[in-house]
């Protein structure tokens, strides 16, 4: 008995040693991420917490402050093992030299293959990889199919081009003085490169210059979107407030049930279902000119390793693990957040509501534009693009407001 | 000789952690941003030395002056509504009574609020369809229908000089009320006995004597007037199309929007200057009005 103690005390002795040894031994990591990607992010970093003896701790960021604070640590070597930001950002933090090189890691994961291509080409700075898809988020199309029923329109069929959605709108709007057919936030730059810029691209257009000697808004597709928009808008089909909203409302209006039709994203599904569990909503892809014509703007997070990151090796390994199906399906899809692997979109999660899927399958389809100086062009609240959209919707000039935009878009891109 | 000395060194010793101070944390800085301001240095590292060319650019650039003219306009309308209102209302109730300590705490609260939190306050108040401020006003019958403030420019403007004004009013009047407090109640009394009315002691006792602290509170009120930021940024993020930029907010878009941190140190430069002239010029009349 006295000898099975001690043999049992030793066991437990060696095991703690073991256990010791393996504490001593593991890295805590730090990874910076913006607030508005932390929610996500937080579900990867607690699984990886919970499965890996090295561990991550999160620090949020405020989205305005996460290139000034990136910055100035690559400047000062003060900077984290990991960093996940809005991916519009990679091009010029690539360009910059603040990130480290993943080229050879990722071309060997067999998991990177089937990323979204559009993480892929947002990464890529002259021929080599610095980052991966980390917490996506992607545009879509929402209506509402109570509304619709009430309008004598099929609740079941979405709009399939951008004068279907002015038709539909119509008709939704004749419900009553407070039921309008379509919303867009006017004033908000991000909001419409986000929801009304695929609408361009599916119908032809490119919307941004690469550089100096690069065109913007080319093709037809600006103008037969800022034609249908300006004639909703005059038509008094879009509410009076969205000319002068800078995206507080961008989530919001949608759920009063007493609007037809929205560009959104895919986060607004969860927010919908939480918030007016009783809306009867539906999700397809944001439209172009012709049927069959589709897009949508690819956005989120990516995830890289700032330059001076002192675990270099745990922070590349991070990477690859998050792009693992135990990551995508149990820290993403598990938590109702779309994969950044398109592939992944019909899973045991997602099953139970086919508007995920149509969401997770947008991102396949989806664009996001390589450009350097994309918050001159089009964040900023004097930018080019918001100029366009409110010229020409709101004051109806709209081959006035693409010249002056063109342009304008033109010498950003030369500096 | 000596004695001499040794006071100069305990001056000097008594002032040098102050001249320390004010060297680290004023004009060090201060001389950095003058460099930066001649170089095309960006955001995200590097940069070379140009001279005065960020200079010149000011000088082309319509969008920095239309927000400078802004800015003078914005500061132009609100320092005398809150100096006014301030002084108003100081007048009413710098007696000592229950009621009149108790309204001094009532418009002085929105003061120790932070700007950000009214200004997002006031947003959602004067918001068209849930605006409790559009509510009232229709319900008085000023407004036929609710409005969307922040539309137009004039609008926008009126909407934030509202705001701030509830906002800002509390600090005149806390000043102005310890000003007029600090009044030896004998002259007052004495006026009262050579038959001076109410505005006459107003007029020729309270106002004169409390001329120094609405030289100062005026001067603070436009300063801070002239450096605008937060409340534009957040109620109207200078919509429509730009017409709201104030000089600051132009300054951040440089900086931390386009990432152009040369350019924008010399615009920072150029408005401390305007605010510098602008300052000693109100400072110069009011020694020239007080000497005459």
């Amino acid at each position: 008995m006295n000898k099975r103690s001690t043999c049992a005390a030793l066991a437990a002795l060696l095991m703690g040693t073991a256990a010791f040894a393996s504490s001593a031994f593991a890295d805590n990591l730090t990874m910076w991420v913006r607030a508005s990607g932390t929610n996500a992010a937080a579900h990867l970093v607690d699984l990886w917490n919970s499965t890996h003896s090295d561990k991550i701790e999160l620090t949020t960021i405020p989205d305005t402050q996460m290139v000034t604070k990136l910055a100035t640590g690559v400047q000062a070597n003060e900077v984290p093992d990991l960093v996940s930001f809005d991916l519009i950002y990679m091009p010029d933090f690539m360009k910059a030299g603040f990130l480290e090189d993943l080229t050879a890691e990722l071309k060997a994961d067999p998991n990177f293959a089937s990323v979204a291509k559009a993480y892929v080409d947002i990464a890529t700075y002259q021929g080599k990889l610095y980052g991966a898809g980390f917490t996506p988020d992607v545009s879509i199309l929402v209506w509402n199919k109570d509304l619709f029923k009430q309008a004598g329109l099929d609740p079941d069929k979405p709009p399939r081009t951008i004068a279907e959605i002015h038709e539909d709108a119509k008709k939704i709007r004749a419900l009553g003085p407070d039921i309008y057919g379509f919303y867009f936030s006017g004033a908000c730059p991000g909001c419409n490169i986000f929801t009304t810029s695929p609408m361009m691209v599916a119908a032809g257009s490119k919307i941004l210059p690469a550089n100096g000697n690069d065109d913007a808004l080319t093709g037809d597709g600006v103008k037969q979107v800022l034609e249908q928009f300006k004639e909703m808008w005059n038509e008094g089909l879009i509410p009076k407030n969205a000319q002068a909203d800078s995206g507080a409302n961008f989530a919001s209006v949608f759920k009063s049930g007493k609007i037809g039709i929205q560009g959104t994203g895919g986060f607004l599904l969860a927010e919908l279902k939480h918030d007016v569990p009783n809306m009867n909503f539906g999700v397809t892809f944001l439209p172009g000119a012709k049927e069959g014509q589709a897009s949508s703007f690819v956005g989120g997070d990516v995830v890289a390793i700032p330059k001076g990151s002192k675990h270099l090796a745990i922070a590349k390994a991070f990477i690859a693990w998050e792009l693992t199906d135990e990551a995508q399906l149990e820290g993403l899809a598990k938590n109702n957040i779309l994969p950044s692997r398109p592939a992944l979109a019909d899973n045991k999660y997602f099953a139970t509501d086919p508007r995920v899927v149509v969401t997770a399958k947008a991102i396949g389809v989806g664009y996001v534009p390589w450009v350097y100086h994309f918050a001159d062009m089009v964040n900023s609240d004097s930018s080019p693009w918001i100029n366009m959209l409110q010229r020409a919707i709101f004051d109806g000039d709209v081959d006035g407001a693409i010249t002056e935009a063109r342009q304008k878009m033109k010498d950003i891109a030369s500096e | 000789m000596r004695a001499q000395r040794s006071r100069q060194l305990q001056g000097w010793f008594f002032i040098g952690p102050a001249l320390l101070f004010v060297a680290v944390f004023v004009l060090v800085p201060l001389a950095q941003l003058v460099f930066t301001s001649l170089t095309d240095r960006s955001l995200l590292g590097g940069g070379r030395f140009i001279g005065v060319d960020n200079y010149l650019r000011i000088w082309r650039d319509a969008s920095f002056w239309r927000a400078l003219t802004f800015t003078a306009k914005y500061t132009i309308v609100l320092t005398p509504i809150l100096m006014g209102l301030g002084y108003a209302l100081a007048l009413l109730t710098f007696d000592n009574t229950p009621l009149k300590r108790l309204t001094r705490t009532i418009v002085f609260v929105p003061v120790i609020i932070g700007l950000s939190s009214s200004s997002l306050l006031w947003y959602w108040l004067l918001d068209e369809q849930v605006g409790l401020f559009n509510k009232l006003l229709v319900d008085l019958h000023v407004l036929k229908e609710p409005i969307v403030w922040f539309v137009s420019a004039d609008l926008a403007f009126w909407a934030v000089v509202i705001s701030i004004t509830w906002k800002v009013v509390g600090f005149g009047l806390v000043l102005f009320v310890s000003g007029i407090q600090s009044i030896n109640s004998d002259i007052i009394e004495a006026a009262i006995m050579d038959g001076a009315g109410y505005w006459s002691r107003v007029r020729l006792i309270i106002v004169p004597l409390t001329r120094r602290i609405l030289l100062l509170t005026t001067l603070v009120s436009a300063i801070g007037s002239m450096l605008a930021f937060d409340q534009f940024y957040i109620m109207t993020s200078g919509a429509p199309r730009g017409q709201t930029f104030t000089a600051v907010y132009w300054i951040y878009q440089n900086s931390f929007v386009s990432f152009k941190l040369g350019y924008s140190s010399a615009l920072s430069v150029v408005l401390t200057l305007v605010i510098l002239v602008l300052a000693a010029l109100q400072i110069a009349l009011t020694v020239r009005s007080e000497a005459a």
